[in-house]
């Protein structure tokens, strides 16, 4: 695992998934990081084929075809199982492996989760970055994305979630879609090229790839990177200022949720050890009681104090006793549980991914964890039954048989006897004149 | 005999025709004098199907009962049932225009005209228009807002119509005897009215009377009717069931419904063999007797079957707090309390027509309840009717409002 370009760094993948995904891997490629890697999957032929800058990988050439999945998870899970080696060459060898996808679709929703995995599989630190949609796409979409996240969380040590709509809480409703995807995007795309570039760049007091992996290792927490530069007089209270207005940090609610800080600043020659210090009180006042890494470089430009802000929230604290203690029984339910952020099912104002109140009763079950379909090698015909069966019996659809049974042909002309010549009552279709026990087919004997 | 008043009831049934007497005194309490009954040849389902024959038999009932109560019958209030005869309820609404907004006596006569002009069918016509309860802006339950101040005043009445032409065959019958029908009344009322206690009418309960041609039954809670309805299906229907599975005439089916009938198939049937070999009609001829009470058990199980599902879809089941009053013809059947409580769940009982005085057994007699019944309506519609207005005036007056004035 050696950085060919500087074999003191370490190596960083961006594979970029779905259709979004590879779209922003396009933008961060194009910016063009020195010692870092740009991968871009898709199933769509289509937006692979815009890709100049990036490295592409066409998902289930025998399946969607390269048309795309279509939103259709299970066309992408398939899709993304057929190519299993390919993705698996993708994402050896490499130290940190950002797996960034769009959440809500087919590709990104399914995909990343399943790479992630592969990833962790093959050793890497692996960093998830989700981009979420705005809420006015619909809620299926949204608790798609959330089940995509929550997936994405299972497999990655860490999930970095950019939420569209919180790009537009802090820019308001007045602005054009483009413009809001353009600054989701931007903000996105800064924060992940400054993680890299913290990494990267040699610094006076470094953020080590080493710090990154202690702080984020077996997490599978929710977190946030952000990016900000401070300028004019008072340097650390404008970054600090632009960091609370941040969509990332959704109000300084971020901070306080926090278990660890990662803050890599760059400023000029002349960063003082005072701004660096008031910066620090200043970030210490809204997460006090918290694992703060700092590290500092002079390298940057003059007057601008570069932030880049990681912050990494509270996991799901069973979860991370069951990713310690593996060789404990889990039980079904603990199981489904497993990892369930708990800002999913919290007060609407609270809700991380903005999900409609009347949804989140069902999130739960909606999002319970489904273990990957086994792939067509390792089915056996008894599997292949069983499936079958269980298949036929989920169907909701098939009607209950109905019940034949043989009618008895009236051999004798029934005699209506003293009702013969009047008005019949009839009741609901049935002439009650006849003897009951006619109508009700008992038999005399 | 000035300060008392005769009333007469007359009913019509399928397999009698019933006349019952009763002396009205000045405290409106009746006592039954009177009692007249033939056997009923031309009714079926209880409607007329051959007049002329029916007329005998309603003119020999009359002679019978002015004979025991030595009176001489000159009106008569009629029952009248038939399956064309239909009860719902309605509500009407009328604003108190006066200027104090006292809800005088004409207010309330306004409000039940407004609740009697109900989208009837073109051919049918008002037989009762009873009112429930008032209720006076939005206050509910009110029984007499009469002196009571309020701007809208509305009343729920329950309504029970019939076919105008198929209620006119009595009556036209009746006036053909020289009879006055002073007014018609309907079945299934006038034996709730015999049978059923103040208490019980609060309480809420069933009155089923189990006719020979029909099944009329209505309901009692709070006080008031709620529910009315018929069944063109009765006793003659367990006979004609007999007839045909038994194999016999259906005149012996009758007999034999009579002697050995049960509601319910009692276990110590089976196999038991009613032996018909002395009888003149049948001779050789032997019935099982599990048969004749599974034929028997079934009709009637149906017949409470579909009143109880009426009464379902109506909602009315749970108000039934005390209970079901079986009369008629066919309450006598045995057990037929039993196969009651099975169906509806409720406590059933046999009723009598407790409500007048009189002639023990006339009373004592499920049979009579209507014709008793008959009575009572004719006991509260001759109290209604002020007496220096002139009995005829007002009897016509009735009449005529009762068929809206189209004679």
């Amino acid at each position: 695992m050696k950085n060919p370009d500087n074999p003191d760094n370490p190596v960083i993948r961006f594979i970029g998934i779905g259709g979004t995904g590879v779209n922003l891997v396009e933008k961060l490629a194009m910016i063009g990081l020195q010692g870092v890697e740009s991968h871009s999957v898709d199933t769509d032929n289509r937006s692979l084929s815009n890709c100049h800058q990036s490295k592409t990988l066409l998902l289930g050439k025998a399946i969607p075809c390269g048309l795309g999945a279509g939103g259709d998870v299970a066309l992408a899970r398939a899709a993304v199982e057929s190519d299993r080696d390919h993705l698996l060459r993708l994402v050896s060898c490499a130290d940190l492996v950002f797996v960034i996808a769009g959440m809500g679709g087919g590709t990104g929703t399914e995909a990343a989760s399943f790479v992630a995995r592969l990833a962790k599989e093959a050793g890497a630190l692996v960093v998830g970055v989700a981009a979420t949609p705005f809420n006015c796409e619909g809620s299926r979409r949204g608790n798609k994305a959330a089940g995509g996240i929550r997936d994405l969380k299972q497999s990655a040590d860490i999930v970095f979630h950019f939420s569209n709509e919180e790009v537009m809480h802090i820019t308001g409703t007045e602005i054009s879609l483009n413009n809001a995807l353009e600054i989701a995007n931007r903000h996105l795309c800064e924060s992940v090229l400054g993680l890299s570039r913290m990494l990267i760049e040699p610094g006076l007091l470094n953020v080590s790839f080493s710090d990154l992996r202690d702080s984020m290792t077996g997490r599978h927490s929710l977190g946030s990177t952000l990016c900000v530069e401070g300028v004019g007089e008072n340097l650390a209270a404008d970054a600090m200022g632009k960091i609370l207005s941040h969509p990332s940090a959704r109000m300084g609610k971020a901070l306080s949720e926090a278990t660890t800080l990662l803050v890599h600043l760059s400023g000029g020659d002349n960063l003082s050890l005072a701004e660096i210090n008031t910066f620090v009180e200043s970030i210490s006042s809204h997460a006090p009681d918290i694992d703060l890494v700092i590290g500092a470089s002079g390298t940057g430009s003059n007057n601008v104090l570069q932030v880049i802000l990681i912050i990494v929230q509270k996991s799901n604290s069973k979860a991370s006793l069951i990713q310690t203690n593996l060789s404990k029984n889990l039980t079904e339910n603990e199981t489904l549980d497993l990892n369930y952020p708990e800002n999913f099912i919290s007060s609407g104002e609270n809700s991380y991914i903005g999900l409609g109140a009347e949804s989140k009763g069902a999130n739960r079950v909606r999002f319970a964890y489904t273990p990957p379909a086994p792939t067509v090698e390792t089915i056996t015909p008894e599997m292949k039954d069983n499936l079958l069966e269980a298949a036929a019996k989920q169907e909701p659809n098939r009607k209950k048989r109905k019940e034949i049974k043989q009618e008895m042909l009236p051999l004798e002309i029934i005699s209506k006897g003293r009702f013969e010549k009047i008005e019949p009552t009839i009741h609901k279709g049935e002439d009650l004149d006849q003897p009951t026990y006619i109508r009700r087919g008992r038999m005399l004997n | 005999m000035s300060n008392s008043q005769i009333i007469v009831g007359l009913e019509i049934g399928t397999s009698k025709v019933c006349v019952v007497v009763g002396e009205v005194n000045d405290n409106q309490v009746a006592n039954i004098i009177g009692l007249g009954q033939s056997k009923s040849r031309g009714v079926r389902k209880g409607e007329i199907v051959d007049s002329s024959v029916v007329e005998e038999d309603v003119r020999n009932a009359i002679v019978e009962a002015e004979h025991m109560a030595d009176v001489e019958i000159q009106s008569v209030f009629l029952g009248v049932t038939g399956s064309h005869m239909r009860g719902f309820n309605n509500t009407g609404v009328h604003p108190v225009v006066s200027a104090d907004r006292e809800i005088n006596d004409a207010d309330i006569q306004d409000v039940i005209k407004n609740a009697k002009a109900v989208n009837l069918p073109s051919d049918h016509s008002v037989v009762h228009v009873i009112r429930q309860h008032f209720s006076v802006d939005g206050q509910d339950g009110i029984l007499n807002p009469e002196g009571m101040l309020g701007a809208k005043m509305e009343v729920d009445v329950h309504v029970v119509s019939g076919r105008y032409n198929r209620l006119q065959n009595p009556i036209r019958l009746v006036s053909g005897l020289h009879l006055q029908v002073e007014n018609i009344a309907f079945n299934g009322l006038a034996s709730s009215l015999a049978t059923l206690s103040t208490e019980q009418k609060e309480l809420g309960t069933l009155v089923i009377d189990l006719g020979a041609g029909t099944t009329d039954y209505a309901i009692y809670s709070g006080g008031v009717i709620k529910h009315t309805g018929v069944l063109a299906v009765g006793g003659d229907h367990v006979s004609n069931d007999l007839a045909y599975g038994l194999k016999v005439p259906l005149g012996r089916a009758e007999q034999l419904k009579v002697d050995n009938g049960s509601a319910v198939i009692d276990p110590e049937s089976k196999n038991r063999m009613l032996d018909l070999s002395t009888d003149n009609i049948v001779p050789g001829k032997k019935v099982n007797l599990n048969h004749l009470q599974m034929i028997m058990s079934l009709r009637l199980r149906e017949i409470f079957e579909l009143i109880a599902n009426d009464i379902d879809q109506a909602g009315l089941i749970n108000y039934l707090r005390a209970g079901v009053v079986l009369c008629g013809g066919g309450a006598r059947t045995p057990h037929i309390t039993k196969l009651a409580r099975d169906i509806f769940k409720l406590p059933a009982a046999i009723g009598r027509s407790s409500t007048v005085s009189g002639i023990k057994n006339a009373l004592d007699e499920p049979e009579f309840s209507t014709s008793i019944g008959l009575i009572k309506f004719g006991a509260f519609q001759s109290q209604a009717i002020p007496k220096r207005e002139g009995l005829g005036r007002a009897i016509r007056k009735q009449f005529v409002s009762l068929f809206g004035g189209r004679k």
